[in-house]
């Protein structure tokens, strides 16, 4: 069995090369290329000659990167002059040639190559923005080109240049597969870097690079507060010390820092606030009972602040509640702050009904000159004995079986 | 016989042109209908052949409407632009209608003056007013118009038998269907199988001596004797009928209407809905209603019987859903698909011949020689100036209708709007209108830009618009939870549609735009503010169409021109002679048949004498029922109902008026209190329902519990309020409420903050992708993702975070698979989410997948309104795993975060909080977003809460959030491989930014709650700010 399959393939060899030789037996009797050069500038003419032996004008295949056409000849003297069209001769690469008349076909090769010159540099970098600490870089791809918009031939010689803080760096690079690169690291400091790059005496633009700092490390918090009263109307502020990461850097403007205040209850409260120079500052109202804050910062999964605790003392010591109307008006206060002056409008007081031992309504209203009148209306309060609690800065009132009609 | 001009014809059309011509410049543009039929020629004008528009939905088939008008403006506009094609068109058609009324007039009453008379009526017909002026139909109008023309010449066919007759007529109505299809159909039903029987009864009549000779079976005699031609006639105009527009009908049957029924009002109850029974009842039968008896009397004579029956059905069939004949007649389909309001429109054009006669014969006839005789002439005047003022009024107040009660926006002024979709590539998007009523159709019209909406809704594909009763996303909010809930999912998921830009006249729309992540990129000169929704790739420049044969195309072009040209040739020869009286013509045969108006038949105007009366003691009931509902303080009810009127629409000068003015509040005082207070209640809800019962009332005093629906973009907010009224001078009042007192710590105060612009190119220029500007995506990072099924919905949860140097915008777009990898479902996270990010800020997230609302069950559509009604979707298959893709992309906008948590108050059920503005602006709309832990401090489930108040700078706002009861939650899967930022994997690119995340960093900050599943709670705050300042 294998022996048949070698037979046919040997048969199949020969039947080829016979064929081969053939066809160039009758090449060489019609036509012969008479142009040497091999090589040419791109953009300069390029013109191939064939001698010829009959007055005949095939058409010349011709195949380059950029596609691939037909040329018609001009016979003269026995000689078929073929002018490389501009779209082909204007572009470097290899062109492969083709003659084929009846059953002649002749075939060839010519390199053209780029000019030495630089007219324009393409100049490709990204990303734009890149992290401080050395890790992170972005790649600068430089390709020079001539004036016919072709990259130079392998191995030019282009300084790309970068500048970044108090140095100027200059590296040699080379073109390499028509481009050459260089990635650039960042450095400890964040900052921008100035890039631009030079080839045969012509220079490019100038491109910036961003260089943002690194995450964020751990940082200290204080509080500023017009007085340590729960007035429930001043406001605390809370800074964070400068944010910096771990090469100095201040962070972002912008970053984001969470304030968590756990107060006496277990509850936790919280402010939200953002870098400018590296500094968040956020802000809260005072609370309106006696509490002890507990505060904490937070970039979340990358920083914290160290724990403050602020304590706000109480201001509204007593306060008196006053039925009327058939027990349904009801006015609370005066409602005095730490200095005995009537507390700013707009203290909280809560009016828990309860009807039976089980709450009933809520009502919410806020003081006005330190006082403050609700009135239970007969639709939702019908005559009946309610248990009332009142409920303002902390402190609790309890009136059992207050009746209404 | 030389005949004469005809006088009254003259200056019917006279009048007509300048009375019409000159007022359509102020009303036609803001009708319901001619934009839409600008935008088709505007359509025909650019591409005559091409019937595939892409401009409206995902695309459409111009050929699902009949083509002549829409050509022929577009033709028009090549002259001197749109408008100017639309008011030639409208001109056109006014002066075929008035001749069409005169030529029905002259076939029905045989007698010139009288129809004389009716085409001047009809000029001021208030069916016709209202079909021009409010409705802007042109293709109606001109449809019938050129039936009523053709009227005349099939008669003559049918009675001579002259093929000439046969030819004019078929070429009439070739032009009727062209211009309108639906009109030739029920034109056929209507109008012409009458005319068929009048003259059958007519031949029968000239065999004998009377009318009272025409039996039965002379009328069968002649029925057979005209058979052929009544036969030849009717395949031929029905051959007519299908071939002129062959393209319509294949459309039609390969593109069926398989959709929701859209309400329309010609369908109420008119006794219910008084509005509709105005618009679709009164005002297009306006007087002739006074004149019903007559008009019965005159078609139930012999020789009009058939016309008796026909106007009969037309005014039941136009009563709507006023009587169940309607829908029993039609049955469901055709009721629900038809707009009724055509018949009755018929049916009022059907009167007109009649009321000609009538007031022929009042003004010059027996009826005016009877009433002399009878009442005396004073009586004769003064009934004739009742009717004349009555008619008058009628035709003024149909006219400006859209004075008193706008059907539109006020006119956008489209330029900035268009220039601003010709910059920078804005139009390789599409865009969303919203608020613009149907001037949408005017835009697009101007614009080459595609919208996702249109103003065709027969024309609509994308089954989230053909499941929903709503004719525009333009104006979803008046179409209830339907209208929303579509709207809704364009706005999450605008890149399945490329949906980039919106133009927004309508400051409702303004929270549910940004709740689902669009963010306000500029007002536009003429007011309309412009969203714009990040992450969404342009349309792809190749898109699909629904492509018919080159043939369809030509005839489509081709063949309505044709019949106008054709019908212009066969009839012009009649009307030159007619006009220039060139030669003495033959009297037509119709003329034969006039009737002596010598006696009035005594009954008929004592009925309708009668009938005078009933209507006027009807309206006067009605206008006793409209004061007694609208006193605003006659009963306390009233006070109220007023009162929150008046505050829903922003009338507050009324609103005060109506406040106890023994309360001592100045307006300026009122005003101040309203002009305070904003938020998703006081500036974004509208009032769906009210419901007031009066607890107690005396003499003097009274209260009230009030229950208030209010529909809002976001959410339908139900409230109950306790008003107390009092009452002096016989007038009810309402006692003004308490204000929130809260005083501010700071009079002046300063606030630093980190702002950004994105300048975008920095280069001016058009290149496409400047690569130099492009910004880096910001990074981002999930912290967690699972997939988890709650309450029989599946969702996905977790954490993201900007890691960023850089604010972001966040959009999340999460897809189901099950065990074999088969993609289930795909959407993007809505409300649940933080959609702008600071650096280093982080958000939890909730996708909810959700399925286009109600396109199972088409019947059990709510009736009543809510936005924030959830429908999941419809999985066949058990989801198990899924995919996560987040994109990030820089925003320097709605960056506002000084909202702090200042108390808290937890018990088992609810939780009470104060959120306190730090910052120097007004927040609108704040958000809780609360995510639910269990005792490992596990994410489970994220929720939202909107609070209805807004917040004042420094002040501090309540709020209530009930904590979920159920708390069953089942983690599918919390496998995060397929997660994806900006198309890379999460974990190494976060690796690379944050090598040593210190894991659930903030956990330690959990809220502690007492529940059965559930053990932490965190509560993170969004803002949005209607009014930056």
């Amino acid at each position: 069995m294998k022996n048949i399959h070698t037979y046919i393939s040997f048969f199949l060899i020969v039947l080829m090369s016979c064929y081969t030789t053939g066809q160039n037996n009758e090449v060489t009797t019609d036509f012969s290329l008479e142009t040497t050069q091999t090589e040419f500038e791109v953009g300069n003419l390029i013109e191939l000659k064939f001698s010829t032996s009959r007055e005949v004008t095939p058409l010349l295949y011709c195949s380059s990167s950029y596609g691939s056409t037909l040329i018609t000849p001009t016979y003269k003297n026995k000689q078929l002059s073929y002018k490389i069209p501009s779209s082909v001769s204007n572009k470097i690469g290899v062109v492969r040639w083709k003659l084929i008349f009846e059953k002649t076909s002749l075939s060839g090769t010519f390199i053209i190559k780029p000019k030495e010159e630089v007219s324009s540099i393409e100049t490709y970098i990204g990303p734009p923005s890149i992290e401080a600490g050395g890790k992170d870089y972005t790649m600068l791809v430089v390709i020079p080109t001539d004036s016919l918009d072709n990259p130079l031939s392998e191995n030019t010689l282009v300084q790309a240049k970068h500048q970044f803080l108090n140095s100027e760096i200059n590296d040699e690079i080379y073109t390499k597969n028509l481009i050459a690169y260089k990635n650039i690291y960042s450095q400890k400091e964040s900052g921008r870097i100035l890039v631009s790059s030079e080839s045969l005496e012509t220079n490019s633009k100038e491109f910036s690079i961003t260089v943002f700092p690194a995450i964020p490390i751990d940082f200290k918090i204080s509080a500023s507060r017009p007085h340590d009263y729960a007035d429930g109307n001043q406001i605390t502020t809370f800074n964070t010390s400068t944010i910096i990461d771990k090469q100095n850097n201040i962070v972002s403007d912008g970053t984001y820092v969470t304030f968590f205040i756990t107060n006496e209850k277990g509850n936790v409260l919280k402010t939200e606030g953002s870098t400018i120079n590296g500094i968040a500052t956020s802000k809260m109202i005072h609370p309106d009972y006696e509490t002890q804050w507990s505060i904490k910062a937070y970039v979340d999964g990358i920083a914290e602040s160290d724990v403050i605790t602020l304590n706000y003392k109480q201001v509204i010591k007593d306060f008196d509640v006053v039925f009327s109307e058939n027990n349904r008006e009801i006015i609370i206060g005066p409602l005095q702050s730490f200095m005995k002056q009537i507390i700013p409008d707009g203290m909280q007081v809560k009016l828990l009904i309860y009807k039976n031992n089980s709450l009933f309504k809520t009502e919410t209203k806020t003081s006005f000159e330190g006082l403050v009148t609700f009135y239970l209306k007969p639709d939702v309060y019908t005559k009946d004995t309610y248990t009332i609690v009142v409920k303002t800065a902390g402190i609790e009132k309890t009136l059992n079986s207050k009746t209404l009609w | 016989m030389k005949e004469t001009s005809n006088k009254y014809l003259i200056i019917a059309l006279l009048i007509g042109i300048v009375f019409h011509g000159a007022s359509i410049f102020f009303t036609l543009e803001s009708t319901y209908d001619a934009l839409i039929h600008l935008f088709f020629a505007d359509h025909y004008a650019h591409s005559w052949f091409e019937p595939w528009n892409y401009e409206w939905y995902t695309g459409f088939t111009v050929m699902s409407y009949p083509p002549l008008v829409h050509q022929s403006i577009g033709l028009l506009s090549m002259i001197g632009g749109l408008k100017f094609g639309l008011f030639t068109v409208a001109l056109i058609s006014i002066i075929l209608f008035i001749t069409g009324v005169y030529r029905f007039s002259l076939l029905i009453t045989s007698n010139r003056t009288v129809a004389g008379y009716a085409s001047i009526l009809a000029v001021f017909s208030s069916s016709f007013l209202e079909t021009l002026h409010i409705f802007g139909q042109l293709p109606s109008i001109i449809g019938i118009s050129v039936l009523m023309h053709a009227l005349p010449e099939i008669y003559l066919w049918l009675k001579t038998g002259k093929r000439w007759y046969l030819a004019t007529s078929l070429s009439l109505v070739a032009v009727t269907v062209t211009s309108h299809h639906v009109t030739p159909i029920f034109g056929m039903i209507f109008f012409i199988f009458p005319l068929i029987g009048m003259v059958i009864i007519d031949v029968s009549r000239e065999q004998v001596n009377s009318m009272k000779e025409v039996s039965f079976k002379l009328f069968l005699n002649s029925f057979f004797k005209l058979f052929k031609r009544i036969i030849t006639f009717g395949i031929s105009s029905l051959a007519i009928i299908i071939g002129c527009i062959l393209p319509y009908w294949i459309n039609s049957k390969n593109n069926p209407i398989t959709q929701v029924p859209i309400p329309h009002g010609s369908r109420d109850n008119f006794l219910e809905i008084t509005s509709s029974g105005l618009v679709f009842f009164l005002i297009p039968w306006g007087i002739l209603l006074i004149l019903l008896p007559y008009i019965f009397y005159r078609y139930f004579s012999k020789r009009y019987i058939f016309f008796g029956l026909s106007i009969t059905i037309l005014t039941v069939l136009g009563t709507g859903g006023t009587t169940p004949i309607p829908r029993m007649v039609l049955g469901e389909t055709a009721f629900n698909i038809l707009t009724l309001d055509r018949f009755t429109l018929w049916a009022s054009i059907m009167s007109l011949p009649l009321f000609g006669e009538f007031v022929y014969r009042f003004v010059e006839g027996d009826l005016k020689t009877l009433i002399r005789a009878k009442f005396g002439s004073v009586y004769h005047r003064i009934i004739g100036g009742i009717l004349a003022g009555l008619f008058l009024f009628m035709t003024v107040f149909t006219i400006s209708l859209g004075y008193f009660r706008p059907s539109q926006p006020k006119k956008i002024k489209m330029l900035p709007i268009v220039n601003f979709l010709n910059q920078d590539d804005h139009d390789k998007w599409r865009f969303l209108t919203l608020g613009f009523g149907d001037q949408m159709a005017w835009l697009s019209a101007q614009t080459n830009a595609m919208t996702v909406d249109g103003n065709y809704h027969s024309a609509r594909r994308l089954p989230e618009l053909t499941t929903r009763p709503i004719e525009r996303l333009e104006n979803s909010k008046f179409k209830g939870v339907a209208g929303i809930g579509s709207l809704q999912q364009f706005l999450t998921t605008p890149e399945k549609y490329n949906l980039k830009y919106i133009f927004s006249n309508d400051k409702f729309y303004d929270p549910i735009l940004y709740f689902c992540g669009w963010q306000r990129l500029r007002q536009l000169e003429n007011g309309i503010m412009v969203w714009e929704r990040l992450n969404v790739p342009p349309v792809s420049s190749i898109l699909q169409k629904d492509d018919v044969a080159k043939w369809q195309k030509i005839i489509w072009g081709i063949l309505p021109f044709l019949t106008v040209l054709i019908a212009f040739i066969l009839n012009i020869q009649m009307l030159l002679i007619h006009a220039l009286k060139t030669r003495p013509k033959k009297v037509p045969e119709f003329l034969k048949h006039s009737i002596s108006y010598s006696k009035f038949s005594k009954s008929i105007l004592k009925i309708t004498h009668l009938w005078s009366i009933i209507l006027a003691i009807i309206i006067f009931y009605g206008i006793y029922q409209f004061y007694l509902k609208n006193d605003s303080q006659r009963i306390p009810e009233n006070a109220i109902m007023a009162y929150y009127d008046a505050l829903d629409f922003k009338e507050f000068e009324k609103a005060y008026s109506l406040i106890d003015p023994e309360s001592d509040i100045s307006i300026a005082q009122y005003m101040l209190e309203i002009s305070v207070t904003d938020g998703l209640l006081s500036s974004y809800a509208k009032l769906d329902a009210i419901e007031t019962v009066i607890t107690s009332r005396n003499d003097s005093v009274a209260t009230a519990r009030v229950t208030t629906e209010w529909i809002t973009p976001l959410e339908k907010i139900n409230r109950v309020d306790y008003k107390s009224l009092s009452k002096h001078h016989n007038k009810w009042y309402i006692l003004p409420d308490g204000l929130d007192t809260d005083l501010p710590p700071d009079q002046l105060y300063s606030n630093n903050t980190t702002s950004f612009f994105n300048q975008g190119r920095r280069r001016i220029t058009t290149e496409q992708t400047h690569h130099e500007d492009v910004l880096k995506q910001p990074v981002l990072e999930v912290l967690s993702a699972k997939l988890v099924k709650y309450n029989n919905h599946y969702a996905i949860i977790g954490e993201v975070q900007n890691i960023d140097n850089v604010p972001a915008d966040v959009v999340l777009k999460g897809t189901l698979y099950n065990n074999d990898d088969k993609s289930l479902a795909t959407y993007n996270a809505k409300y649940h989410v933080k959609h702008k990010l600071l650096p280093k800020e982080s958000s939890a997230f909730r996708i909810n997948f959700e399925g286009i609302a109600w396109s199972k069950i088409q019947d059990s559509i709510p009736d009543t309104f809510n936005p924030d009604e959830f429908t999941p979707i419809d999985l066949d298959e058990q989801p198990t795993k899924f995919n996560l893709q987040v994109a990030g992309n820089v925003s320097g906008s709605d960056l506002y975060k000084n909202i702090a948590i200042s108390n808290l108050n937890i018990n088992d059920e609810v939780i009470n909080g104060n959120l306190f503005n730090s910052g120097i602006q007004e927040v609108t709309v704040p958000q809780l977003l609360i995510s639910y832990y269990d005792e490992n401090k596990t994410m489970l489930w994220v929720d939202h809460l909107f609070i209805k108040e807004g917040i004042r700078q420094q002040r501090k706002q309540d709020f209530e959030y009930k904590i979920l009861k159920e708390g069953k939650v089942k983690v599918i899967n919390d496998n995060m491989e397929n997660v994806f930022v900006n198309g890379l994997p999460n974990e190494p690119i976060s690796n690379k930014i944050i090598p040593n995340r210190i894991e659930n960093h903030t956990n330690a900050e959990l809220q502690r709650i007492n529940h059965t599943d559930f053990s932490y709670i965190k509560i993170e705050t969004n803002t949005y700010i209607g009014s930056p300042n």
